[in-house]
């Protein structure tokens, strides 16, 4: 290994100690450098691109956050490929490391109320994961027995496996007590904010699930972006364990970075909101699917009961609810919840009684109209019936080759391409050729662009078991493609009536069939449904729209 | 945030009446955020009266097929206003002038009401007056025992148990959680078995400071005794949907005695003994008459 330790002054804040080394990456350190954090020492052995050093900041950020006081001395792990990172939780205090990880950096450093001349230095190892970005998403999360024995049975037998998933989850969600979700209180907001000592920048604080491909995760970064457009600083916290590869994209420039990758010791909680409302002048709280921030509003509600708290809701969960029924549950000490789908507004209205003034409606419907340059279709092309969506389970794509099947009989002349990836690619592709269907299926992955294989398809169809409102929805209608759907979530927002089907397999097949058949072959009735679909879209278009509601939002909170 | 209320408006063949209607909810002073004029497949000039007011940005017209019966209008306008994210359907005749603070007054009465009563209450209805200023007889609700809780803490509002469709806000709450008018009903007695049903859940409120005129040709009620040849056909419906009612959501000692009211009424006006029969008959099929009610569905 090669001791760089390279000083550069450049990137200290100018006191009077003297020896001090800056980071050695060919970057700037993140935003928490100066703010929150200060370097002291820095020996490095290696430089790290870009997503690393953005970890690492968040690293440093949420250790000097949960150490107050305290100087510490960081070594930064670069671990095994398809490893995530550890930036918080017992794994930081244990000075052994394992396998192929190994130090990239010696790092020592205080936060801003730190008297690290007075004490000794407090040992603590991150590790930043691997060098290559994982998706985590892309990981099954099931042990290795069972997710062999899922794979057994989902891939001999798919439509039984379903059928009996589905019972369960009509059996969970109908059982006593499913919507009574007990409250927490918090104490009431209150308008007025202390009068600050200094000057402290302004700030939104964000609370993400993780920085990785998503819809929320989507909608959550143009969020941020918007924040920072109203003249804050976005504070960004994640709390799973991810390799965060979208710390690197355009929005994140400027905020400030907390991963969170394991609970926190329980003093370290209060320990990291205060130096966060200490260092910034946090005006609101947006919380896009985060449970660590979730579980902790009421709290923050009470400590500062001058901050804006709101939160944006995708998607209700069969069987748990989801991030939806903790939103209900703290729902004391948000000021409103915004939804993204009608679906979600009469669940937390009607089922959860939340008072209707509380819940505002703002789609992303936007996000999707913008990217989308339709193109014609051309005539006399071979019928083509499309799976667009990640290969999970929630998407079902099992269903959409056991659709195939029955329909390569009534369309042979038909052309049927699964577009996607994901945890259930090799299940897939065995089922595949267990059903005969190598040449008849065309698979698509990131190879070629969505927009391409929504201008191919006559009809797209949505097999998932759960789905907030698929902006998939939205393109293929602009490319003139037909969307047969299970009706599920918001789905009939976008939706022809006719066109939706049963969640249940077995009545998903026979009639997602009837209506694929009757979509390619009947040319009146497909223009009736493409009219009909394209009012339904037009309509949910039409109505209010998140960007301009968060951009008000915002502005709001910085008058 | 402003809640958004859908006016419903259901007619047949009214394009006389109609125009002011719907000046008059074009008029509020808490403006309407959606007009749906529901057109039962009338077969005179509203159709013409329709385009014309389509034309207005907030004003949607449906025009059916068939006649449905006022049943199955406010059960079709009840459910599109559900579909188009509606908070309120505000439902009415077509014969029905609203006054300018007609909704604001029913929305500022049901919010006063639920806060005082601390629970959701299923609908607000406003005093419906005949054109001299009287209260039209038709349109009187049925109280509640406890009708004037809230008057006596000086909020202008009666506890009601049921009412006629003129003029009455029903939240979006109530559409889900108690479905919709019952459209096989037809004409008669679909407004109260409705309001009866969604009372399970609380009781309905008149606001005293909400109100309308219903244009009627005479201020008359129902009453038994005036059956004849023209008008036959109605109270056959309404037999038949109050002795549906009766018998199988409150119990069969209630049919009974409503099968004694409209015979001692027919008696009274010494209508035919056909027509008499022939109502009979309709209170039979009564009680083989159980319609469900439809449920709308989330869309916008």
């Amino acid at each position: 290994m090669t001791e760089h330790d390279r000083p550069r002054d450049d990137t200290m804040d100018a006191d009077e100690r003297g020896s001090r080394h800056a980071m050695a990456s060919d970057t700037e350190p993140g935003p928490g450098a100066t703010r929150l954090y200060t370097i002291h020492e820095a020996t490095w052995w290696a430089d790290l691109d870009e997503r690393e050093r953005r970890l690492l900041d968040g690293a440093l950020t949420v250790s000097t956050l949960v150490h107050p006081g305290h100087l510490l001395r960081v070594v930064a792990l670069r671990g095994e490929a398809g490893t995530t990172p550890e930036t918080t939780g017992p794994s930081t205090g244990r000075v052994a490391w394992t396998g192929a990880s190994g130090p990239v950096a010696l790092v020592t450093v205080s936060g801003p109320t730190g008297k690290p001349d007075d004490e000794a230095p407090l040992d603590l190892v991150v590790d930043l994961g691997g060098q290559v970005a994982t998706f985590v998403q892309a990981i099954s999360l099931a042990p290795a027995p069972l997710r062999k024995a899922l794979f057994a049975v989902r891939s001999r037998v798919p439509v039984a496996f379903d059928a009996l998933r589905q019972w369960r989850t009509d059996r969970l969600e109908r059982r006593p007590g499913r919507y009574t979700i007990p409250r927490t209180r918090s104490a009431p907001r209150a308008d007025a904010a202390p009068g600050y000592a200094g000057e402290r920048p302004r700030a939104v604080l964000f609370g993400l699930h993780w920085l990785e491909l998503g819809g929320a995760e989507r909608w959550a970064l143009e969020c941020i972006a918007a924040a920072k457009e109203a003249g804050f600083v976005p504070i960004v916290l994640t709390d799973r364990a991810s390799s965060s590869p979208w710390v690197t994209r355009e929005e994140m420039d400027g905020a400030v970075f907390v991963p969170i990758t394991s609970p926190l010791e329980a003093h370290q909680d209060a320990a990291l909101l205060n130096g966060l409302f200490e260092a910034y002048d946090i005006r609101g709280i947006h919380v896009h699917h985060s449970s660590w921030l979730y579980e902790r509003l009421a709290w923050i509600r009470t400590r500062f009961p001058w901050v804006h708290i709101v939160d944006s809701l995708h998607i209700l969960e069969w069987r748990t609810g989801g991030f939806v029924d903790i939103a209900v549950r703290l729902s004391d000490a948000i000021d409103v919840h915004h939804v993204i789908s009608p679906q979600l507004r009469d669940y937390l209205v009607q089922q959860m009684r939340i008072p209707r003034e509380k819940v505002v409606l703002a789609t992303l419907a936007e996000l999707t109209a913008g990217a989308v340059a339709p193109g014609e279709r051309t005539p006399g092309e071979r019928p083509t019936v499309a799976f667009v969506g990640r290969l999970t389970q929630q998407k079902r794509p099992y269903l959409f080759l056991r659709l195939v099947a029955r329909l390569r009989k009534d369309l042979p002349d038909a052309r049927f391409v699964l577009h996607g990836g994901g945890e259930l690619a090799e299940e897939v592709h065995a089922l595949t050729r267990r059903l005969g269907l190598v040449g008849t299926v065309e698979f698509r992955g990131a190879d070629h662009p969505v927009s391409e294989t929504l201008h191919d398809a006559d009809v797209l169809v949505i097999t998932s078991d759960n789905e907030g409102v698929t902006l998939t929805s939205f393109e293929a209608d602009a490319h003139g493609t037909l969307v047969v759907s299970t009706d599920v979530g918001s789905q009939r927002s976008v939706v022809v009536e006719d066109l939706l089907v049963p969640r249940h397999p077995l009545a998903f097949l026979s009639a997602a069939r009837e209506r694929v058949v009757t979509a390619v072959s009947d040319r009146a009735r497909r223009e009736e449904w493409l009219a009909e679909q394209r009012r339904k879209v037009t309509a949910f278009a039409g109505l209010p729209h998140a960007r301009e509601w968060t951009h008000d939002l915002y502005r709001e909170w910085n008058a | 945030m402003s809640l958004s209320v859908t006016a419903v408006v259901v007619t047949y063949n009214r394009a006389d009446k109609l125009p002011t209607v719907l000046d008059r909810l074009a008029e509020q002073t808490r403006p309407v955020d959606r007009i749906l004029v529901i057109d039962n497949a009338s077969t005179d000039d509203t159709p013409a009266v329709t385009a014309r007011y389509a034309e207005r940005p907030q004003v949607d017209v449906v025009r059916l097929e068939t006649n449905t019966g006022g049943a199955g209008g406010f059960a079709t306008g009840m459910r599109l206003a559900y579909e188009g994210g509606a908070d309120f359907a505000w439902i009415m005749d077509d014969d029905c002038y609203a006054e300018p603070d007609a909704l604001g007054e029913l929305l500022s009465g049901l919010e006063a009401a639920e806060k005082q009563m601390n629970m959701r209450l299923p609908f607000a209805c406003s005093v419906v007056q005949w054109v001299d200023g009287d209260v039209c007889e038709m349109n009187n609700p049925g109280t509640t025992w406890d009708w004037g809780r809230l008057l006596v803490r000086d909020i202008p509002v009666v506890l009601v148990e049921h009412c006629s469709f003129v003029s009455v806000l029903v939240p979006r709450w109530t559409m889900a959680q108690f479905g919709l008018p019952l459209s096989e009903y037809f004409i008669w007695f679909d407004d109260q078995e409705y309001t009866r049903r969604v009372t399970a859940a609380g009781p309905g409120v008149q606001c005293l400071r909400s109100r309308v005129v219903h244009d009627l040709p005479v201020n008359r009620g129902v009453n038994f005794s005036d059956v004849n040849e023209s008008n036959f056909w109605k109270f056959a419906y309404g037999v038949r949907n109050e002795a549906s009612y009766q018998w199988h959501h409150v119990d069969k000692a209630a049919a009974l005695r409503f099968a004694q009211r409209v015979h001692r009424g027919l008696k009274e006006g010494h209508v035919s003994r056909r027509l008499r029969l022939e109502l009979a008959k309709k209170f039979v099929e009564g009680l083989r008459f159980d319609p469900k009610p439809e449920f709308p569905k989330t869309v916008l």
